[in-house]
């Protein structure tokens, strides 16, 4: 069952008359992971605003097509540190400030916020208050403190920006696991390398408008290459003049070359 | 030769427990330094005392022959361009020029040098064309270029940058490696702290890397970064371009892409497959 639809899509920033999105159609099912990727402004981080209701209904602008969600949804923007409450001197307060606002009663509060907090490893940073946090650290917060929510939908723009290897491993891993549960997650991401081993489908934005749409393979087409998009390893294969199809990953590239 | 930047046992704590323990390493002219660690080993932490923000408890950070426990941030900004990690959200002029130029406005340096480092600065990165652009109506990313813009028409002996690729595209990353290339050959020194390997091996020559405040490794970047029993302890994974040379046992295991790609090439030509 689709948790988001998008059909025909566009919108406009305020002020501004060439569209962020052109007629973009997109759907997210329950368990499933589309991830947007594109150019710098190709219109990623405008979509997640869009399927999330915060455009036009807090940027202002004005939107065409339709919109459907069938569940709440959380966002992680790409800059956590505006996601901060400003509200709560620890870590666990942080993460408790969405739940206490959907007016949970506290002992179910309390199981969401342990969760989240354990799934995201935090329990060593629960006390410390989160001005005092590093930017993976953040990062790891804000996306435990949207977890907490438990929406169906998690939208996740740039979710492992800030980390650093083991972080990003453990998010795109938990990220598998909350599809799985059944969750519908749209995330927009640069981290072409860890797509293969995320993503259920990959939808290439340019300039506002879908230019194409499959699995993760698409990232080892050339066009997505030439374009910026291709995985390292794909790239590489590439620009090394060897045929096509372009492995994606490390191991795929070994198991084509024995 | 005095180096750019040395850090002599230098301790330093936010209150409970050692961020930087004893730390000591310098950097000279022209070298391009990568400062790597997991999350909160204290990397960001090295950068404010660089700027001047912080001062060591204990040890000392000179700046060329400045004991920054002796200057004032805008002092040392004379030496030192300091780009944050945030960088996006450090922009307040109407227009990009005028960011651009506000660090060397500010520093007392004439009006027609400021146009020559501002004009220079924005061509750097290839923002020209934003110059008369408020920086809030262009994307982070290139609000982030805009604020290295400003670092780079400091002119500064020493350039340090914290997470300089986030949100970067795959262009506009070889945009920044390039003006980056560009001013250490003019002995600018480098020291840019990043997760991303990737960025790190196309760059940058040497890499630090930090664990829990101290320093756990000082070499060249090219053989560390295929180095995977010594990258995980320390929370690193090899970049993707490293860790194919090593599984496919590329000679001289290149670590950047162009380097990998022409041997590949070469030795996919001398063998029946793929």
């Amino acid at each position: 069952m689709k948790s988001l639809t998008l059909e025909r899509v566009s919108f406009w920033y305020p002020a501004t008359e060439a569209p962020a999105l052109r007629d973009v159609s997109l759907a997210v099912a329950h368990g499933e992971i589309v991830a947007l990727v594109g150019a710098v402004g190709a219109g990623a981080s405008t979509a997640l605003l869009v399927a999330g209701d915060l455009a036009p209904r807090l940027t202002g602008g004005r939107l065409a097509g339709t919109v459907a969600r069938r569940d709440r949804s959380a966002i992680v923007l790409p800059t956590p540190w505006t996601q901060l409450s400003g509200m709560a001197f620890t870590v666990w307060d942080e993460v408790a400030f969405g739940p206490a606002n959907l007016g949970w009663p506290t002992h179910e509060i309390a199981r969401q916020v342990d969760r989240a907090v354990e799934q995201l490893e935090l329990g060593p940073l629960a006390a410390r208050n989160p001005a005092t946090l590093s930017g993976g650290e953040l990062q790891r917060v804000i996306i435990a403190a949207t977890l907490a929510m438990d929406a169906g939908l998690l939208l996740l723009d740039e979710p492992s920006a800030e980390l650093d290897a083991e972080g990003a491993r453990t998010v795109w891993r938990l990220i598998r696991a909350l599809a799985k549960e059944g969750k519908a997650i749209l995330l927009a991401t640069s981290a072409l390398d860890a797509l293969p081993d995320v993503a259920d489908r990959v939808v290439w934005l340019e300039d506002g408008a879908v230019r194409a749409a499959g699995t993760p393979d698409l990232l080892g087409e050339v066009a997505a290459c030439d374009a910026g998009l291709g995985t390292s390893v794909a790239t590489l294969w590439g620009a090394s003049g060897l045929p096509g199809p372009y492995p994606l990953t490390v191991d795929h590239a070994v198991r084509l070359w024995r | 030769m005095i180096p750019a930047l040395r850090f002599d046992a230098v301790t330093f704590s936010y209150g409970a427990g050692a961020v930087l323990r004893g730390l000591s390493f310098s950097i000279t002219a022209g070298e391009r330094v990568a400062l790597l660690g997991k999350n909160g080993a204290g990397k960001s932490t090295v950068v404010r005392l660089i700027a001047g923000l912080e001062r060591p408890a204990e040890g000392t950070v000179w700046v060329g022959d400045w004991n920054t426990r002796d200057c004032a941030p805008e002092q040392l900004a004379w030496r030192v361009g300091s780009v944050f990690q945030h960088a996006d959200q450090q922009l307040f002029a109407r227009t990009l020029r005028e960011d651009v130029s506000f660090g060397p406005r500010a520093l007392g340096v004439g009006a027609r040098e400021v146009e020559r480092r501002t004009d220079q600065a924005l061509a750097d990165l290839d923002l020209t064309a934003h110059a008369g652009h408020h920086p809030y109506d262009l994307p982070p990313a290139l609000r982030k270029l805009a604020a290295l813009a400003g670092a780079l028409a400091l002119e500064p002996a020493l350039l340090v940058l914290d997470e300089p690729t986030i949100g970067l595209d795959r262009a506009l990353r070889a945009r920044l490696t390039r003006a980056l290339l560009d001013r250490s050959l003019g002995s600018v020194a480098l020291l840019v702290i990043t997760h991303d390997l990737t960025f790190a091996a196309e760059t940058l020559e040497r890499g630090l890397v930090l664990d829990r405040g101290s320093l756990a490794c000082d070499e060249p970047l090219a053989g560390l970064l295929g180095d995977v029993s010594r990258l995980e302890p320390l929370g690193l994974l090899p970049p993707p371009v490293a860790a194919l040379s090593v599984a496919l046992d590329l000679p001289g295991r290149p670590v950047r892409a162009a380097d990998a790609a022409r041997v590949l090439a070469r030795v996919a030509r001398g063998r029946p497959g793929p």
